[in-house]
């Protein structure tokens, strides 16, 4: 049993963790819950000897543990998936999953038996990946994929997971669960954060909810609340639905943007979508399915080997970025806010002006005076929380990132916005904010492309639901906002098109 | 930030101490005609060739090839004066098109086929190596333009004090000092309020990013390196004048100092932030340890090594202060 008391860690600055309590039993799923900040990341660090805690203790099955570092976590049975990569780009799928007990012989690596080692562990996630590969050539999810496949490699007593799912699709999400129930079984310890409500009331036996560093609920079984209970435990005070801005599409109006029959490089097949002023079109699909690969083919930065794309009716052979926003006024907010969104050492002001530098430029020079103007403006409309808009933009909270990587196409004054997984990895708060945003934008006339793989996310949102599979559009559906309904429609065109793809064939 | 946490601020002390130092173990130092003069002529030199290396730093990429496009634009210089006669002004402004124009070239092999910076450049400074000798071998028979346009002598040996406009003469300064002044003014102007310096120091810090916010990264990627073969370019034409010749060993001590100036003034390798008034002083802090411990009379191999140190102290030091001033400011 492995039990961290009333955890303290201070950093310059902030208390993250303020008197945490977690008690983990053997052959349980324990959710460890809380808003962004909240501290659960700092704990599964400090539980994994990353950080060392400036009070409490951890001990483990009566014994008192000192991590001094992530090996000595390793050696007391503790393996966990982070939320930050930590993969090798370099070292091969199978490298990477044996890397902390490379087998050799003679001191030599055994290669088979790495082979072999890491082919298991990908088995056991149903993951069909060669171990070869090399790491950097892996999508995001299926880097996720060997990160878990890496931790399953040794037989850890505990398993933390922070947020395993982030970028998985509901498929993959529910093998690692899957896996995750067969640990349970045989007696393992999982500890498993997450943001997403549904997966952790399927999975999880009990409930730790973190709320401004100290544990609100320890250890209780997750069947005695509702999802509405636990928001409430973690954002402390009654949750309010939100209300989405009234709006009417203008159905005679020409698409803002459309797709007919198109076709990329990347193997697209006859797409056609449209999306009118004022109109939301949700664009569901699985991760891999394609469709932030086709906003970037609208965006010329893949190539378009048939079809036509018109913006307002007329045709349009968009090149790059810069011609897309100011020919077209075609903006597009990334899903990786990381490395495509932000300019994470740059300050907020740039991050926010760099759309719009051409316009507030005078002989070339861009005045400070304007710049700052601009960011405040939107600092302020968007509630950014920032020290200054100096500051740097790596140093902001997920969501607060987030809202500035948005502000820049707000500030560009697109008439059309491609939105690609816009609430990822955000806190619920937050997340209600942004889609009282995206449904003002929409309310405001702009055409909006919502491409998302949270499924309540579209169906609250969308007006309409286009549904993507292995890169070809696979039905669209009118969005009656009907949660359970809609879902299942949703859910049978995704899967209905994998079996004749797939599944049958091996059956 | 506290005052004593800018980069900027360190360089100053140290520059005073050194300065106090060298004059009172060598009153010479402060003697204008022997040493500050000259000591202008060579910071101004330097602080043009670190210009250079700070235009492409600002991309997070090197010009490997600094040197070799100084001399191939001084030989440019001295090939329109020796075979045309054209004046100072045209021969000048021949070579820094050619400057540019290799500085493009090398920024165009690095955007069209993603070859590392490093790379591309430092095989365009083999590739010039061989040009330049051949060049030279060619026209002139020999590893030096005979002649130089009407001007340059006044460029060697002409401070502003030898101009008057009645009884009032101008300061002591050399003539090239207001050169490498107006480079410093212009390429700073450029990276603090132009869109363009601007759309490239965001390049600097994330080419992806900057991709997808609108900014066309390969043409920044070329006008950053023309930029740097340009000011390469002008770096060569003052050591032309500061020597009295168009000379094929023009550039062969320019890359060392050439990152010194701008990484000791704050200017970071990995892009996205530069600092000019930093290449200036950082200039300015090299040529003035040269020119101190030259005066003591070291030998050129001590010397060397008493520069090497020092740098490196002035690095730790500048280390250290950064990481206390993190500590300081995250703090509550």
């Amino acid at each position: 049993m492995l039990v961290a008391e009333n955890l303290v860690k201070t950093f310059p600055g902030v208390r993250a963790l303020d008197g945490a309590t977690l008690t983990l039993q053997p052959g349980t799923v324990h959710a460890l819950l809380g808003e962004n900040g909240a501290g659960k990341s700092t704990l599964v660090k400090l539980l994994t000897g990353v950080y060392r805690p400036d009070g409490g203790r951890i001990t483990l099955d009566g014994g008192e543990l000192h991590l001094g570092g992530p090996l000595d976590a390793q050696r007391a049975g503790i393996g966990v998936v982070h939320q930050e990569r930590n993969l090798i780009p370099a070292f091969s799928v199978a490298e990477n999953i044996v890397l902390h007990h490379l087998p050799g012989r003679a001191g030599w690596l055994d290669r088979a038996r790495m082979r072999a080692e890491a082919r298991r562990c990908l088995d056991l996630l149903e993951v069909d990946l060669d171990p070869d590969t090399p790491v950097a050539r892996l999508s995001v999810a299926q880097g996720q994929l060997v990160e878990i496949a890496k931790a399953l490699s040794l037989d850890n007593k505990v398993l933390l997971l922070d947020e395993p799912t982030a970028s998985l699709t509901g498929d993959e999400a529910d093998r690692l669960y899957t896996v995750v129930r067969r640990l349970r079984d045989s007696g393992h310890a999982v500890v498993l954060v997450s943001h997403k409500l549904e997966e952790v009331f399927a999975v999880a036996d009990t409930v730790t909810v973190l709320r401004d560093g100290r544990s609100v609920a320890e250890a209780e079984p997750l069947a005695g609340f509702t999802q509405g209970q636990i928001v409430d435990l973690m954002v402390g005070r009654a949750f309010a639905s939100i209300e989405l801005a009234e709006r009417t599409v203008g159905e005679q109006a020409p698409p803002a943007l459309r797709l007919d029959g198109v076709s990329t490089a990347l193997g697209h097949r006859d797409v056609s979508l449209a999306v009118r002023p004022g109109e939301i079109l949700g664009l569901y699909g699985l991760v891999g399915a394609g469709r932030s690969e086709l906003a970037k083919a609208v965006l010329g930065l893949e190539r378009i080997t048939a079809g036509t794309v018109e913006v307002h009716g007329e045709p349009a052979r968009i090149r790059n970025v810069g011609e897309a926003l100011r020919r077209h006024r075609i903006g597009y907010v990334t899903e990786d806010r990381k490395d495509e969104g932000l300019f994470l050492e740059q300050p907020v002001t740039r991050n926010i002006a760099v759309t719009v530098w051409r316009r507030l430029a005078r002989a070339g020079l861009v005045p400070d005076r304007r710049e700052r103007a601009l960011a405040e403006t939107y600092v302020e409309r968007l509630g950014i929380r920032v020290s200054s808009p100096r500051q740097l933009a790596g140093q902001l909270s997920g969501g607060n990132q987030q809202k500035v990587s948005l502000a820049k196409w707000l500030a560009a004054d697109c008439d059309i916005l491609i939105v690609d997984e816009p609430t990822v990895g955000i806190d619920v708060r937050t997340k209600a904010a942004f889609h009282e945003l995206i449904a003002g934008l929409a309310a405001q006339g702009l055409a909006l492309l919502l491409i998302s793989s949270d499924l309540p996310e579209v169906v609250v949102l969308a007006d309409r639901i286009a549904v993507m599979s292995d890169l070809r559009v696979v039905g669209e559906l009118d969005n009656d906002h009907d949660y359970p309904r809609m879902s299942q429609q949703i859910i049978r065109l995704v899967h209905a098109e994998t079996h004749v793809e797939g599944r049958v064939s091996a059956a | 930030m506290p005052l004593w946490a800018n980069p900027r601020v360190g360089l100053v002390v140290l520059l005073v101490l050194l300065v106090a130092l060298f004059s009172t173990i060598r009153p010479a130092f402060l003697d204008t005609r022997l040493t500050l003069t000259p000591l202008q002529s060579d910071i101004s030199v330097y602080l043009v060739i670190g210009l250079a290396q700070m235009s492409v730093l600002s991309l997070g990429h090197m010009n490997m090839a600094v040197g070799r496009m100084a001399a191939t634009s001084a030989f440019a210089m001295g090939l329109v004066h020796h075979t045309l006669g054209a004046g100072l002004l045209v021969s000048l402004f021949t070579g820094l098109v050619v400057g540019a124009g290799l500085g493009a070239l090398a920024g165009l092999i690095i955007s069209r086929t993603g070859v590392n910076s490093f790379v591309v450049t430092l095989a365009m400074d083999f590739a010039l190596v061989g040009l330049i000798t051949i060049l030279y071998t060619g026209v002139v028979d020999g590893v030096a333009f005979p002649t130089m346009p009407a001007g340059m002598e006044a460029l060697r040996f002409d401070t502003f004090a030898d101009y008057c406009a009645g009884e009032i003469c101008g300061p002591r300064i050399p003539l090239v000092a207001p050169f490498a002044l107006a480079a410093a003014l212009l390429t700073g102007l450029l990276f603090r309020w132009s869109r363009v310096g601007r759309e490239i120091l965001m390049t600097g810090s994330s080419p992806r990013a900057a991709e997808l916010s609108g900014i066309p990264t390969r043409g920044r990627v070329v006008q950053a390196h023309a930029l740097s073969g340009l000011l390469a370019a002008l770096a060569g034409f003052l050591l032309a004048a500061n020597n009295g010749a168009f000379s094929a060993g023009i550039g062969d001590g320019f890359l060392l100092p050439s990152f010194l100036a701008p990484v000791l003034g704050g200017t970071l390798l990995a892009g996205g932030a530069v600092s000019v008034l930093g290449t200036v002083l950082g200039a300015t802090l090299t040529q003035v340890i040269y020119k101190g411990l030259n005066l003591l009379q070291f030998q050129l191999d001590r010397l060397q090594l008493y520069i090497g140190l020092v740098l490196l102290a002035a690095l730790s030091l500048d280390r250290a202060r950064h990481v206390l001033a993190g500590r300081r400011e995250a703090a509550p």
